[in-house]
């Protein structure tokens, strides 16, 4: 055919399609060049990114044993039904909240917040939907397994608390970190995420970076669909250190046995030994079990049992030994004798101050329990004569009361290894309150701050730790629970970029104890005072025990006017002690709510823990006891 | 006599299109194999790869007037075909659309496929046969008649992508049936004002579906787009594309793209990108340059074709092929939306190699009897 001989050009409308041909092919290969050659890395990163996936392998936090082995908290594999977003990221999922609600027993309310939550998380993030799965929520989930993809389960540990609401508010619980929690930029930089398991409260949050392991993960890849195709890599998680605490499991089953059989069930015995610190015990009545958090918070009963320890009035999550304040009665007594012969007022040579019953301001008569004369210091203690302070008390004056609060250092915590401890609040706190109220400070405050009522608010740890320096020449010892942690061996090769070397044991720090200043004499007459509160015929009369010396001091704290302590009103009932008097092995304390006179409710409670303390070191005491009882 | 014209047919016989469009059809079976590596497809692709052969052979022996000339039977046949597919119980119902048939043993065949060759011959023996001058009115809406027929009868599968691939063998032969240079020209500007109306009248009145608004979305921002919605096909295309790099991961499949099923239809309407992911840009590049090699020779054996109507039928299957190569490796590169139309010789498909080997015998037939008048 003739191309060229033909009208309209016919060859060149030929090579017309064939450059439109060709410059077709060439706008593919420009994108082609762009693409795998200038944007090469960018989209194999991307194709990396979505085809890897590492896989958290949970690590099992520390366990708690008490000081002679014996086990406070463990962690226990247990199934959980976790909830992943992958496959409900696009979909409504309203209609499926009765279905789970029904079929996993999950409260309606749990479910709307998680699923709410889990749809705003980053892609392949799983939640806990349902601790501790059941055999019928393992089979539900299996049999639900193509209706509902986004439901697993999964074998994760679990804390167990043994022993239930014994030593629960030391212990505290774990759970999941909160979303507020997440926003807090120190917590972001550790690099927690949505559905992390922390410490929450007690030694669980306190020493929550060493109970912690380090996870580990599998990473894997997966296929379009997060099926796992392949293991490219495992990195083995490193277990938590274990925590071995001063708490002697003994001590505190006795101290708890006091609070549970106490007049109102409602107060707190602490142990301690005075030489060190350590916390041999330290019960917090009414209490909770720590398990409800953990193993039953997504279902109805657990909700409303943890919802309960929120709302009730009697506030069984407090840790009445560091967050409760009360005024510590005639326990303030004796810091306030040692300020007295520091400041000088008394000398042990001229400790006498009259009583006179009661003392006169203004027009008022505030009246002493009776008549004791001019005692000398060590009689006033015993007795607890509150002539006597009052009267020591104007001579110290507001600022000799302040200097005393700085001494035992009431204006700060006691640096006790638990979180959230209350500063006891005294007159120096209370010092503008009053002065803006009233003008000026006035002596009838003083009085009463004397004997420890209305401007003297104190936490039981704080009066443990300050009447504790008596028994051991003036040493002011750092409470604390710690006693060590163990080592944990390291995890992986040396030199790999996956190692994670051992965390060393390590023990309490035991910083240097504050020296309360004191002569030998001048500790000696206030010792002789607390001997004779239970040996000489003093305010704690019954607890005498033969062979075995228990220095203390009783207290009533009163909560309301004289003549309206009645019922829930009734006084609080303190008593502080160590034992033996000369050479404490170990210290005391108990208070009990609203239950009355000092000496009828908390020396009780104090005896149950010498009791159980005799019991397992000196057994021949208690043989002693009864002997002479017959 | 017989004997001349063997030997003639055999020197005659255009060997490198044959060579070219064998060796594109192996190259796509080893892409089909890195694809699913699992999956029979690649071998299904061999036996086709034999069946459009022997169809070739048997073609491009053929005096190719004689076929013109019987073109309104074949049209007919096409058409029978076409209606045949809607009927269900024979039509196949695959992603929404009834445009398959089953048949025993070969198993299922698209006819819209196989209709493009009897709509080329219809057109090239309507618009071969005319005398030379300037295109009339009349004869432009013969054309878009004979076009019309099998393409509304596509549009009720609904197979919008296949039925786009008739429009350039229309707009070819047009083209090359003299119609007057103005007349392109204002086409292509009536073209490029009508389109965003068109688009914006269909949107309007519903016409054009959500999906297929969004797949036009996607094109004009990919990384804007859900990389989990509608975007998806693009997006998992372009990273497949693009982590193909200089050389591509050359059949080391274990974490491609298509095996860990990112990638979709990997062996059909994305064979390109499971190229640019196994053979890089310089695999890429190469088949581009086989298919422009491919292209100029047809476009050449136009140019020696004996008559117009041979020369007709060459040019539309040129322009169709052209058309879907740019059409499917655009959608592969992410910048034109996605359409359901198959690379040539490259997709798994018997339909759609068989098809283009027939349109190949066509050709080599053409180019074999130029000189026989």
């Amino acid at each position: 055919m003739k191309l060229n001989d033909q009208a309209q050009n016919l060859g060149l409308r030929v090579g017309v399609i064939q450059v439109i041909a060709f410059v077709l092919l060439a706008i593919l290969g420009v994108r082609l060049y762009y693409l795998q050659i200038v944007k090469g890395e960018y989209y194999s990163e991307k194709a990396e990114n979505q085809r890897i996936r590492f896989i958290p392998i949970p690590a099992p936090r520390g366990a708690i044993f008490d000081r002679n082995g014996k086990l406070l908290v463990d962690s226990r594999p247990t199934y959980n039904v976790t909830l992943s977003n992958e496959p409900i990221k696009k979909i409504d999922v309203s209609d499926r909240i009765e279905d789970y609600m029904r079929g996993l027993n999950v409260d309606r309310q749990f479910l709307i917040e998680r699923l709410n939550f889990i749809k705003k998380q980053p892609e392949f993030e799983t939640l806990v939907l349902k601790e501790n799965a059941t055999i019928q929520d393992i089979a539900w989930v299996r049999s639900h397994e193509l209706e509902y993809p986004e439901l697993r389960v999964e074998l994760q540990p679990q804390r167990f608390y043994p022993h239930g609401k014994i030593l629960a508010h030391v212990l505290g619980y774990v759970g999941e970190i909160s979303p507020k929690q997440l926003e807090k930029p120190e917590v972001k930089e550790k690099g927690f995420r949505p559905g992390d398991i922390i410490g929450k409260g007690g030694l669980e949050q306190y020493y929550d970076q060493f109970l912690r392991g380090r996870p580990g993960y599998r990473k894997v890849m997966v296929d379009s669909r997060g099926r796992v195709q392949d293991e490219v890599e495992v990195v083995k998680p490193q277990a938590g250190q274990d925590l071995i605490s001063t708490i002697d499991l003994d001590l505190q089953k006795a101290a708890e046995e006091q609070l549970v059989n106490s007049a109102t069930k409602r107060g707190t015995v602490i142990s301690m030994d005075p030489n060190n610190g350590e916390i041999l015990a330290m019960a917090s009545a009414p209490s909770f079990d720590p398990n409800a958090f953990v193993t039953r918070s997504a279902t109805p009963e657990g909700r409303k049992e943890i919802s309960e320890y929120y709302t009730n009035e009697q506030r069984p999550l407090l840790n009445r030994a560091i967050q409760g304040r009360y005024h510590p009665g005639s326990t303030w007594k004796i810091p306030e004798s040692i300020a007295a012969l520091q400041q000088g007022v008394i000398t042990v040579a001229h400790s006498n101050v009259a009583c006179g019953g009661g003392i006169q301001i203004g027009n008022k008569f505030t009246r002493c329990m009776g008549n004791h004369g001019s005692p000398p210091l060590s009689y006033a203690i015993t007795k607890s004569c509150d002539g006597y302070y009052y009267r020591l008390a104007l001579k110290m004056g507001l600022e000799g009361l302040i200097k005393m609060v700085e001494t035992f250092e009431y204006d700060k915590q006691t640096g006790v290894d638990l979180p959230n401890e209350k500063i006891s609040r005294t007159p120096k706190y209370y010092r503008s309150y009053v002065e803006k109220r009233d003008g000026k400070w006035n002596d009838i405050e003083t009085v009463f701050a004397s004997i420890g009522q209305v401007t003297v608010d104190v936490t039981p740890i704080s009066m443990l730790r300050a009447i504790s320096t008596v028994g051991v020449q003036g040493k002011m010892f750092e409470p604390h629970l710690l006693k060590e942690f163990k080592e944990i061996g390291a995890v992986g090769t040396e030199g790999e970029p996956t190692f994670v070397p051992a965390r060393p044991s390590f023990g309490f720090a035991h910083p240097e104890p504050k020296i309360i200043e004191m002569t030998p004499e001048q500790n000696k007459i206030i010792l002789q005072g607390m001997w004779g509160v239970v040996n000489a015929g003093g305010t704690a009369a019954r607890l005498k025990m033969a062979n075995f010396e228990i220095a203390g001091k009783t207290g009533t704290a009163q909560v309301t006017e004289l003549g309206k302590d009645k019922g829930a009103l009734k006084d609080h009932s303190w008593f502080v002690s160590f034992a033996p008097a000369y050479k404490p092995e170990i210290a005391v304390i108990a208070l009990i709510e609203n239950s009355g006179f000092g000496a009828s409710h908390a020396v009780p409670a104090v005896k149950g823990v010498y009791d159980a303390y005799l019991l397992k070191h000196n057994p021949s005491v208690l043989e002693g006891q009864q002997i002479a009882r017959k | 006599m017989v004997a001349i014209l063997e030997k003639r047919n055999l020197r005659d016989f255009d060997w490198l299109v044959a060579f070219l469009a064998v060796a594109i059809v192996c190259f796509g079976i080893w892409q089909i194999y890195n694809a699913q590596p699992q999956m029979n497809y690649w071998s299904k692709q061999i036996i086709g790869l034999f069946i459009a052969l022997v169809a070739l052979a048997v073609i491009s022996t053929m005096d190719y007037r004689r076929i013109i000339d019987a073109a309104p039977i074949f049209y007919a046949i096409g058409l029978i075909l076409l209606v045949l597919v809607l009927i269900p119980g024979i039509g196949m119902r695959i992603n929404g659309q009834q445009a398959w048939i089953k048949v025993p043993l070969i198993g299922q065949f698209q006819p819209s496929e196989f209709v493009k060759i009897p709509v080329v011959l219809m057109l090239a023996k309507y618009f071969g046969a005319r005398k030379i001058g300037t295109l009339k009115l009349k004869e432009v809406l013969v054309g878009v008649a004979i076009l019309a027929a099998p393409l509304a009868l596509i549009m009720l599968e609904p197979d919008a992508g296949q039925a786009m691939t008739y429009f350039p063998i229309l707009a070819v032969v047009l083209f090359l049936s003299a119609v007057k240079v103005r007349y392109v020209v204002l086409t292509i500007v009536a073209g490029l004002i009508f389109m965003p109306l068109a688009y914006w009248v269909g949107v309007e009145t519903g016409k054009i579906k959500n999906y297929q608004q969004e797949r036009i979305k996607v094109i004009l921002d990919p990384e804007a787009a859900d990389p989990r919605g509608y975007g998806y096909h693009t997006v998992q295309s372009m990273i497949t594309v693009g982590k193909g790099n200089l050389t591509g991961i050359k059949g080391d499949t274990d974490t491609s793209q298509s095996v860990l099923k990112f990638l979709p239809e990997p062996h059909t309407d994305f064979i390109f990108a499971v190229t640019a992911e196994n053979t890089g840009f310089v695999g890429c590049v190469s088949l581009l340059l086989a298919y422009a090699l491919l292209l100029s020779r047809l476009i050449a054996g136009a140019r020696q074709a004996g008559d117009r109507a041979g020369m007709l039928v060459i040019m539309a299957i040129v322009g169709s092929m052209t058309f879907q190569i740019f059409i499917n490796v655009g959608m592969a590169l992410g910048f034109l939306p996605v359409i359901g139309v198959p690379l040539p010789l490259m997709s798994a498909g018997l339909s759609a190699v068989l098809s283009t080997f027939i349109a190949i015998g066509f050709v080599i037939s053409v180019k074999m009897r130029r000189f026989v008048n």
